[in-house]
């Protein structure tokens, strides 16, 4: 089974919280975390296998091993994910970032929200945008 | 050449050495060196021998021995004469005593081209005067210095020629001469100190008294013996001749100044004309050859000594020189103030030369030493000089007559070298030297050199009354020696050495610099960035505790609400860094801006943000500029934002922004009538984390105008602001087109 929400997160401080605030969102949203992009990438092609299909995929940009811009890559080369929405999620908010994210592509780019009650508040509005608004996509 | 048509307009050209004539207390026969026959005779020869003169010229010279005048002695002229041409100098043979009708006389030979001069004077001395020589040149040696060795030269040439009067005469660099040393008469007026104008000596008299070491005028008032020859054709050559006669504007001369008898003695020094031994005698007084002779060696002996002392003078004075000069140069290879080592320390600039001030212009400071001229004649002359040097030396002993404004201050600059350092700094120094002698005695007015009279001759005086005219001299001073020059210029290459040396160093540290602040750069966003995921780390901790936890009571909610509240205040701090760091390692495309849209976007934003919706924004103009819009809405959103939080409290508070072209720039304007920023606290303002006393109340980390200040530089642009407490502020920026 895959997770509703597959998240790529090395910090294990912020994935804890993160277990958290999804919790707060919705008590039955499922999130997976893997530490690494390699971990990440081979997760991913297990589940293409299973043909199980996360709905929403977060992607931490600095990574330790492949960096989050390359996982994203591998991801948009399995056609299995195509139409998984993948958000890059970082404390960055460098315009470069940004920009070579959409341009590899990615669906949304998000500057990490600065404490709990803030998280809670962006995975509120994340999981109405692309779970209830744009259900069909998934 | 007629002597008669010399006068003072030609006296220069004045064929001195072929007079023609001799003086008459003494007589002359002339033989050719090869045929032995005789060629010149002087007239008066018939005075002191009773042949009749014509009959001897033609003849061979053994013919005028046998003349009975010399009585039973054996002349054997021929063999003297052999003798003399063989050695190519007769001084062995001079003087030759011998007798004419009984009495004693000497026979004195040279040589004029082909021809041997026989010159006879009278013998007049009976002592031997070769022990006072001894003792005199002691006496004179014992000189201490220059002077003292002058004085004693004048009182011992006196005592062996007996004239009323013996002087030291010395030329100046001009060629006029001054009497230096003097010993007379006590009943006669005194010429010591006094100058006589380069004219008295003319220069083919100069080159006369080099080949001549002594030279005597027994009496003026004697008339000249013409030299009779058979060759009409070819006038004989006196140069050597010791009874030539005297030019007749000379015997003038000495006539006008009562002298009935002159004598000279040569001194030179480096193989050039240093002075005369000058001597005058108020009645006629001939001196005895041996004397002449005796005064002569006294001269050479002089001659090398004053050349030695002068050296000894010159080099000592050089020597300190170069301790200067060396002692300024280690100033120089060590670290410190320029100025301070070339103007104020042990040895300055002003000890390389004999200068008695300088001036040092660096770095737009002007720093002096001794001397010189005021500040404001300074800053003049330095900017004339810049203006005229083509070179980067330039030197000069009468600065008043080529620049006109140092006549103000010519008896403190009337000599001055210039070295320029460099010239696009506007950098360098000048040496002063004063006027050289402000008043001088002249012996007699030398404007006035040719007095018209009627008759002919007196017209070639140069003067008829040697009363002193008091004449300045103006405008002058003594000359720079090459040596003085040298060391100017020695000193010049050290200075740049130097200058290069720091330049380097600078030029070293800048670049070191750049990169500590490129670093920096990196580092804060590093630090920065790195800071920020422990902090969300902190507060998200926090909040999930206060959340979840059940057991925690009011009070330990308030305190983990201030934990909350501290990380929050400390990531915008963070943030703000960040920003300030992302300006420095940004690198500016310029490109069009649409301001109109951009600021009204930036004014909507910050009212929002600040909540102050009461705040009237106002737009003028806003004209398109060149920038990085990135940078350039964080320029905008800080000041827009500040004008709005500091008047937001003010009666209908207002803030108008508006951008309009002038010239090659764009200037913008962001105006508000808030609470204003203190005077004193106008160059402080751009520091980070600065804040001002009336802002404290004011959310603020005083990064936004660090920020502001690294993108205006970042863009070369220029910002400045005009404010007053409780008014209000106006910011400018000036954007190039």
């Amino acid at each position: 089974m895959s997770p509703d929400i597959f998240y790529v997160e090395d910090d294990p401080d912020f994935a804890f919280i993160m277990q958290y605030a999804v919790k707060e969102v919705k008590e039955d949203l499922t999130v997976g975390i893997v530490e690494d992009g390699n971990t990440a990438i081979a997760h991913l092609q297990r589940f293409a296998e299973e043909k199980h299909r996360p709905k929403l995929i977060l992607l931490d940009l600095n990574l330790p091993g492949i960096s989050g811009l390359d996982v994203l890559k591998r991801i948009k080369e399995i056609p299995f994910f195509k139409y998984v929405p993948v958000i890059l999620f970082s404390t960055s908010d460098d315009p470069k970032d940004v920009k070579s994210s959409l341009e590899i592509g990615a669906n949304a780019f998000m500057t990490k929200p600065n404490g709990y009650n803030n998280l809670i508040v962006c995975m509120q509005s994340l999981y109405d945008f692309w779970f209830n608004q744009n259900r069909s996509i998934n | 050449m007629n002597i008669n048509n010399v006068d003072l307009t030609n006296c220069d050209r004045e064929p001195i050495h072929i007079p023609g004539k001799i003086q008459s207390h003494g007589f002359m026969l002339v033989v050719n060196s090869e045929s032995f026959l005789i060629t010149y005779i002087s007239e008066n020869l018939s005075g002191f021998l009773s042949s009749h003169v014509k009959s001897l010229l033609g003849l061979p010279v053994a013919e005028f021995e046998k003349l009975e005048e010399f009585g039973s002695s054996n002349l054997q002229l021929a063999a003297l004469l052999k003798l003399g041409g063989a050695q190519q100098s007769f001084e062995t043979i001079n003087p030759y005593p011998l007798q004419i009708n009984g009495k004693h006389y000497y026979l004195i030979i040279s040589l004029s081209g082909a021809e041997y001069i026989l010159e006879f004077e009278p013998i007049t001395m009976e002592y031997d005067i070769q022990n006072q020589i001894g003792k005199s040149v002691s006496a004179i040696l014992s000189g201490k210095n220059v002077n003292a060795l002058l004085e004693n030269t004048a009182r011992e040439v006196r005592d062996i020629i007996h004239y009323d009067r013996v002087m030291i005469y010395k030329f100046l660099e001009d060629g006029h001469g001054e009497v230096i040393a003097e010993v007379k008469n006590d009943d006669l007026e005194s010429f010591y100190g006094l100058h006589y104008p380069a004219s008295d000596i003319p220069k083919q008299a100069r080159e006369l008294y080099k080949l001549n070491f002594t030279r005597i005028i027994a009496d003026v008032n004697s008339l000249s013996s013409p030299i009779l020859t058979l060759n009409e054709e070819k006038p004989l050559d006196l140069t050597n001749s010791v009874l030539r006669a005297v030019s007749p504007i000379h015997i003038q001369y000495l006539k006008n100044m009562g002298v009935e008898s002159s004598f000279s003695i040569s001194l030179l020094s480096h193989g050039e004309l240093w002075g005369l031994v000058a001597c005058h005698n108020y009645s006629p007084k001939f001196i005895d050859y041996k004397a002449r002779e005796a005064a002569k060696l006294i001269g050479k002996i002089v001659s090398s000594a004053l050349e030695y002392r002068e050296e000894e003078e010159e080099s000592s004075q050089q020597n300190n020189y170069q301790e200067a000069l060396h002692a300024l140069t280690l100033g120089l290879n060590k670290d410190g103030d320029m100025l301070n080592t070339l103007t104020a320390q042990e040895y300055t600039l002003n000890d390389i030369i004999s200068s008695t001030g300088v001036a040092v212009l660096f770095e737009g400071q002007i720093s002096t030493k001794g001397i010189v001229p005021g500040e404001e004649q300074l800053r003049a002359l330095f900017k004339w000089l810049k203006k005229t040097m083509d070179d980067t030396i330039y030197y000069t002993h009468s600065l008043p007559e080529v620049y006109h404004a140092a006549r103000e201050y010519k008896a403190v600059g009337s000599g001055i070298v210039a070295s320029i350092i460099s010239r696009d700094m506007e950098e360098m120094i000048v040496w002063f030297k004063p006027e050289q002698i402000t008043t001088i005695n002249w012996a007699g007015d030398p404007n006035k050199p040719a007095v018209k009279g009627e008759d002919g001759l007196l017209n070639l005086s140069p003067r008829h009354s040697f009363e002193t005219f008091a004449e300045m001299v103006e405008n002058t001073s003594v000359k720079w020696r090459k040596a003085e020059i040298a060391n100017v210029i020695k000193i010049r290459e050290k200075i740049i050495t130097a200058i290069n040396k720091k330049a380097g160093e600078i030029r070293l540290l800048n670049e070191r610099l750049k990169k500590a602040y490129e670093e920096l750069d990196t580092f804060s966003y590093t630090i920065s960035h790195d800071l920020r995921t422990p902090l969300t780390s902190i507060k998200s901790y926090t909040e999930l505790v206060i959340a979840t936890n059940k057991s925690l009571d009011e009070q330990g909610k308030k305190m983990l609400g201030r934990v909350v509240a501290g990380a929050d205040k400390m990531a915008f701090l963070i943030n703000e860094i960040l920003k300030l760091a992302r300006v420095g390692r940004a690198e500016v495309d310029f490109e069009p801006i649409d301001m109109g849209h951009l600021i009204e976007e930036i004014s909507r934003e910050v009212i929002s943000s600040l909540n102050a919706a009461h705040v009237n924004v106002k737009l003028g103009e806003l004209p398109t500029i060149m920038g990085a819009q990135p940078l350039i809405t964080q320029v905008f959103t800080n000041l827009i934002g500040n004008a709005v939080k500091y008047s937001a409290a003010s009666v209908n508070p207002e803030v108008m922004i508006e951008g309009k072209i002038a010239g090659d720039e764009v200037i913008y304007k962001v105006s508000d009538n808030g609470i204003g920023i203190e005077v004193d606290h106008h160059d402080k303002v751009y520091e980070l984390f600065k804040r001002m006393d009336n802002v404290k109340e004011y959310e603020g980390t005083g990064v936004g105008l660090a920020i502001v200040k690294r993108i205006v530089e970042k863009h070369k642009a220029r910002i400045w602001f005009e404010s007053e407490l409780k008014v209000g502020t106006v910011f400018y920026i000036a954007f190039k087109k």
